[in-house]
């Protein structure tokens, strides 16, 4: 029995939908740093998290697959736990929201650093988007490259979540698949 | 916003209820300085956070410099000893974030202090009401009774309730 473990940094900006995500997948308790907002945030959004999000994912068939989901903060004040939480990351799933244009730059910016710092594949969930091609088109305009895989999801929907929690899994398989190959 | 509005008009009650939080170590107790006067009389209160923390680091020995911060990482105010960081509000949003998850893990209720004991003295880091926080950098030997009593008579200012 082989069981598996893989870590994946949940990020993006600020209201994305990240902590959304991670509690529509978890099977264990999410552990949550949310907190009341002040100031011009609070008109976006009644909670943030200060800290980080984390959750788990299992999977059997055959063997266990674990997913340990680490939830960064959105603001660039907070950009402290992104680097603390993304040491040895397997997969970033970067999550933006597609109708929140004004975000669209930095998170290009973010998206590119973190590619370039990492060398781990990403998965592009573009969160409050129902069409494919509009999200891919997204993704690309924000730096992903042509081999990252994107999901359009709507967060507030537990199975719209589980969809990129599968994709996640798939881009998990496809770089097992390519180190195996590379060793044989 | 009416939640936090209230969090903040209760704040004299939450903070004289919660502040002192739990004992320190035996270790950073000292005796107040002979010369310092009895916090109750103090004069009156400045209304200004950053003036309360400037009051602070002056009249508590062994206080070296405090920062008042929004839970979501926002700062404030702090002493004029401290350089204008953003990150360090946000460190401490997100250090007493965990820290509420972490007292769970003792089976426990409610986050009353966090504490940073490192080689240069101490971080003391306490929730005030349920929207701020405050920090404050002392040396090991700081007076913790008279901090707890200064903090609880400027309750009102330091947790946003007014004077």
């Amino acid at each position: 029995m082989i069981d598996q473990t893989f870590k994946i940094l949940v990020t993006g900006p600020f209201a994305a939908g990240k902590t959304s995500l991670i509690q529509s997948v978890s099977q264990t308790q999410v552990v949550s740093t949310d907190v009341v907002t002040s100031g011009e945030e609070s008109d976006v959004k009644a909670a943030t998290t200060v800290a980080m999000d984390f959750g788990t994912y299992r999977i059997e068939d055959g063997e266990f697959v674990r997913l340990l989901l680490f939830g960064t903060p959105g603001q660039p004040r907070f950009r402290f736990m992104t680097n603390i939480l993304k040491g040895d990351v397997d997969v970033v799933a970067f999550v933006v929201d597609a109708q929140a244009t004004e975000t669209h730059a930095a998170a290009g910016v973010e998206l590119r650093s973190l590619l370039a710092d990492l060398h781990v594949p990403a998965v592009v969930a573009v969160n409050r988007c129902d069409d494919v091609e509009s999200a891919r088109r997204l993704a690309r305009s924000l730096g992903a490259l042509s081999c990252e895989a994107v999901v359009p999801c709507q967060l507030i929907d537990p199975d719209s979540g589980r969809e990129v929690v599968i994709e996640v899994l798939l881009t998990l398989l496809d770089v097992i698949e390519r180190a195996g190959a590379e060793v044989a | 916003m009416e939640t936090v509005k209230h969090t903040f008009d209760s704040g004299r009650q939450l903070m004289t209820d919660r502040v002192p939080p739990a004992p320190p170590p035996a270790h950073s107790w000292s005796a107040p300085a002979a010369s310092a006067p009895a916090v109750e009389d103090l004069p009156t209160p400045p209304v200004d956070p950053a003036a309360v923390l400037d009051e602070l680091v002056a009249v508590v020995h062994g206080a070296r410099a405090a920062l008042l911060a929004t839970t979501d990482g926002f700062s404030i105010a702090s002493s004029s000893e401290l350089p204008n960081e953003p990150a360090h509000a946000a460190m401490l949003a997100a250090a007493v974030g965990l820290g509420h998850q972490l007292v769970q893990m003792g089976d426990g209720n409610e986050l009353r202090q966090l504490v940073v004991d490192h080689d240069r003295g101490l971080l003391l880091i306490w929730p005030l009401g349920g929207s701020r926080i405050l920090a404050m950098l002392t040396m090991t030997t700081v007076d913790q009774v008279r901090l707890r009593s200064f903090v609880r008579s400027r309750a009102a200012v330091l947790a946003g309730s007014g004077s």
